[in-house]
């Protein structure tokens, strides 16, 4: 028998990182593979309580998130006059900047679980929803005739047809969900939780525990591959077929050509933003409503320019790393899908780097690779590259079959092949990859401004929660959030004109 | 034959307060108390008042609620889920001018513990040493380096600010020449990866703002007072007995905390390091906690660079003072 590639491959990796970490200037900086076995020998009950804590964390997240999920679904289905509002909601909720709603959480909740389990089932709760409303549409329209022709309403319909066809879908939201959770509960860790893998981190980080902190970081990173690879093979056991790789989510209701979704979307958040505050009864020292900021935004100019500062350093980074993700995750699909063989080898590891939490891959990547603008941009790249890999590979072999014979009958070769066939048929994967991108890429730059720059807005939200500044605080909530959405909006419109023209099958309502 | 050596009672209990199912057993007054950052010995007088019971002496349930880099202490305090937060005068400054009442009702670090730390073949031993040196810091803490600045007359232009956030490596790595931080957490740190460091005290050159203070609400100064009280004589004899064995406190820290991820050398020498903090001639003579008014018009003054305007009506020596008359 002869050794598999694959395992060669990651036995060679493995001698060079330890050779790598051997080399004494790297030596507070990078951690190898022995260093790490030996640290996790010596703590193995520290880390295996902690990461108990963080998994049932994330675990209860995770769970009340997609039931979230999976009611809205529902509603949406059995009432769609409905489905852009919430569908709106739950973008809104996911386009939040995690960083800035912890201390809110907090204060709300008070000690305990409560910040860390929301801050997971936040961060779900979007992704399952998307994915779920393009499965319960995957319903020939014949079955749902034959439904109707017995008598049967909407509610037989969601039962006997839309619910089963979505189940694919469902594994599939639910699969890129569980790392998301695990990532939700350690940042909602650091809003003063006793023990998790969110607290080793910040903790070794200040120590300069080299080995700690790599070894935590790969803990916490095996752990949210596990979870992802065990919803896969779950699926797999359940459904006997592969569920979908990629989640093409549903229009957003800022894709609808009239203006009255969003402004019906605007008035809810508003009006739930401030019943929220009432009829919790919160102080007015830390819960400012829509009006406060509202006034601070367009009546302080000292408060504006800051944030409009921060938001200015912070904005180039993102789009940088962004732009660099998406066009990088699309160009090595192309490659891969050009040299087959390659494709063995580097799915699996794209797949399994996709789990991986920034919050401990963050901090590890910029001390490689300084604290400037490329470890910052680097980073927001890598956490945008790997979903939108995964996504245009599949996209990519989506090409119709048929078309492709008629390439090879006449001789046209792999290259004619993607310039005519495939990269149209990436496309739809492609635009929603660079949907999802939009709050990810938020995510990523705000967190290491956070913990390892001390620029933009990351650092801005977490220093006005710690001057007791709230009202910048709320300011910054709410225009990001904002951006976060526009941005959105405005990838789904320029996916509406490309796809118009290359996929016009996608645009279907 | 591990579950036998490890059932021991201790461990049960422990076990079950992990979980949440132990609820205290004595009729106390619930009150938290909010802690500035994670558990560490940074808190050890109050773990030593916990384990000893003494606040349970006097009727008190005391919930020490851990802090953490996304964990303001001021909003609980406000809201009542905490009765004492831990906070710093210039926090509190920020939290007053943004409309909470609170007031300073003990000040356990004299000595505000931000530093200057360097290595020792280009030191930095006095603020006139900074001209020309690139200095690693959160850009957060613009403001206190500038304060420094203008209290000795140093050209803060003169400093290249290199933003590194909290960590000792650009240091060590030669990206900077000295580092803004605290006495105790990266100087320790950088003691314990084996590398020594000079650190130059910014409150021995005029950088007044008083650390680790005890704040409360003015309406839980009139309106639970008892409890007030309590705590804070709970603070004090666990800080006096803090000081005479930090070690001591450095073993109880780890005792209760075993999944904070504490190092026991680490905690003995930051538990030894804030000892100079701590306790002065003024605690001396008028015990822990105490200031007196030359220090509030120094911190007034130093609070004035900061961008903060206060009054001396932020101090309220009521409760240390009726503590120390019983």
């Amino acid at each position: 028998m002869t050794p598999r590639p694959g395992l060669i491959g990651a036995i060679l990796l493995l001698i060079g990182w330890q050779a790598l970490a051997m080399e004494l200037s790297l030596g507070l900086i990078l951690a190898g593979p022995l260093e790490i076995l030996r640290w996790l020998f010596e703590h193995s009950g520290l880390v295996a309580r902690a990461l108990g804590r963080t998994a049932s964390n994330a675990a209860a997240g995770f769970l009340l998130g997609n039931f979230a999920a999976i009611f809205c679904a529902a509603i949406a289905v059995l009432w769609p006059r409905l489905q852009d509002l919430v569908l709106g909601l739950a973008l809104a909720g996911f386009c939040l900047p995690l960083i800035a709603i912890g201390p809110i959480l907090r204060v709300l909740m008070g000690p305990g679980e409560g910040p860390q389990i929301v801050l997971a089932a936040l961060a779900v709760h979007f992704t399952t929803l998307a994915a779920l409303l393009i499965g319960l549409r995957a319903v020939p329209a014949v079955w749902l005739d034959l439904v109707h022709s017995y008598g049967r309403g909407r509610f037989s319909e969601l039962w006997h047809l839309r619910a089963r066809a979505a189940l694919p879908y469902l594994f599939a939201g639910l699969q890129i969900a569980a790392p998301a959770a695990f990532l939700g509960a350690m940042v909602g860790e650091f809003t003063g939780a006793e023990r998790g893998m969110g607290v080793l981190t910040i903790r070794y980080m200040r120590a300069l525990d080299v080995p700690a902190l790599w070894s935590v970081a790969l803990v916490a990173a095996t752990a949210a591959m596990l979870a992802h690879a065990a919803i896969g093979a779950l699926a797999r056991k359940l459904l006997r077929e592969d569920p979908p790789l990629l989640l093409a989510p549903p229009r957003v209701p800022a894709a609808r050509s009239s203006l009255l979704g969003p402004v019906i979307l605007a008035i809810a958040v508003i009006g739930l933003w401030a019943a929220a505050i009432r009829l919790a009864g919160l102080s007015p020292f830390f819960a400012k409503g829509p009006a406060e900021v509202a006034a601070a935004l367009f009546h302080d100019p000292a408060l504006r320019d800051g944030l409009m500062r921060a938001l200015g350093q912070s904005a180039g980074l993102a789009a940088a790393g962004y732009l660099a993700g998406l066009a990088g995750g699309a160009g090595l699909a192309v490659l891969v899908t050009l040299r087959p063989g390659a494709a063995g080898f580097v799915l699996p590891l794209a797949l399994a780097l996709r789990a991986v939490p920034i919050v401990t891959t963050g901090p590890l990547i910029v001390l490689l690779l300084g604290r400037n603008a490329l470890g910052t941009v680097s980073l927001v790249a890598i956490m945008i590259f790997f979903p939108s890999f995964i996504a245009c590979l599949h996209g990519l072999r989506q090409a119709p079959g048929q078309i492709l014979d008629l390439f090879r009958v006449h001789a046209a070769g792999p290259l004619a092949q993607m310039l005519h066939v495939r990269l149209a048929a990436m496309l739809p994967a492609f635009f929603a990859a660079a949907r999802m991108g939009v709050p990810a890429a938020i995510l990523a730059v705000t967190v290491v401004e956070w913990l390892v720059t001390g620029r933009g807005l990351g650092s801005l939200m977490a220093l006005a929660a710690s001057t007791s500044d709230y009202r910048m605080l709320w300011s910054a909530v709410a225009l990001v959030t904002v951006i976060a959405m526009l941005c959105h909006a405005g990838v789904a419109a320029i996916e509406r004109r490309v796809l118009g023209v290359y996929a016009p099958e996608q645009m279907r309502p | 034959m591990m579950i036998s050596s490890t059932l021991t009672r201790r461990g049960v209990v422990a076990g079950m307060a992990a979980l949440g199912l132990a609820r205290p057993a004595w009729p106390g007054t619930p009150v938290g108390l909010q802690l500035s950052w994670l558990h560490s010995v940074q808190f050890a007088g109050s773990y030593i008042a916990q384990d000893r019971g003494w606040w349970r002496e006097s009727d008190l349930d005391v919930r020490l609620m851990q802090g953490g880099p996304n964990a303001p202490v001021e909003p609980p305090v406000v809201a009542g889920t905490a009765l004492v937060g831990i906070s710093a005068a210039d926090y509190t400054a920020s939290a007053v001018a943004q409309g909470a009442d609170f007031r300073i009702i003990g000040v356990a670090m004299q000595k505000n513990p931000f530093v200057i730390a360097s290595l020792p073949a280009n030191p930095v031993r006095s603020p006139a040493d900074l001209a020309g040196k690139r200095i690693g810091m959160a850009i957060a803490n613009t403001p206190v380096l500038r304060a420094l600045c203008s209290l000795n007359a140093v050209d803060f232009d003169a400093i290249r600010i290199v933003p590194t956030q909290y960590s000792a490596q650009p240091l060590i790595a030669g990206e900077v020449d000295c580092l803004l931080c605290w006495e105790t957490d990266l100087p320790v740190a950088m003691a314990v990866n084996g590398v020594e460091c000079l650190t130059m005290l910014m409150a021995d050159h005029g950088y007044a703002v008083h650390s680790q203070t005890y704040i409360a609400t003015r309406d839980s100064l009139s309106a639970r007072r008892k409890e007030l009280l309590a705590l804070m004589q709970g603070e004090i004899r666990g800080w006096n007995d803090y000081r005479a064995d930090t070690d001591a406190a450095a073993r109880l820290t780890l005792r209760m905390f075993p999944d904070a991820g504490l190092d026991e050398e680490t905690q003995k020498l930051q538990a030894a390091r804030q000892v100079p903090l701590m306790f002065s001639d003024l605690t001396e003579a008028q015990g822990f906690g105490a200031w007196d008014e030359a220090s509030v018009s120094a911190n007034i003054e130093t609070l004035a660079h900061l961008g903060y305007k206060v009054t001396t009506d932020l101090w309220d020596r009521s409760i240390l003072d009726e503590i120390h008359a019983r």
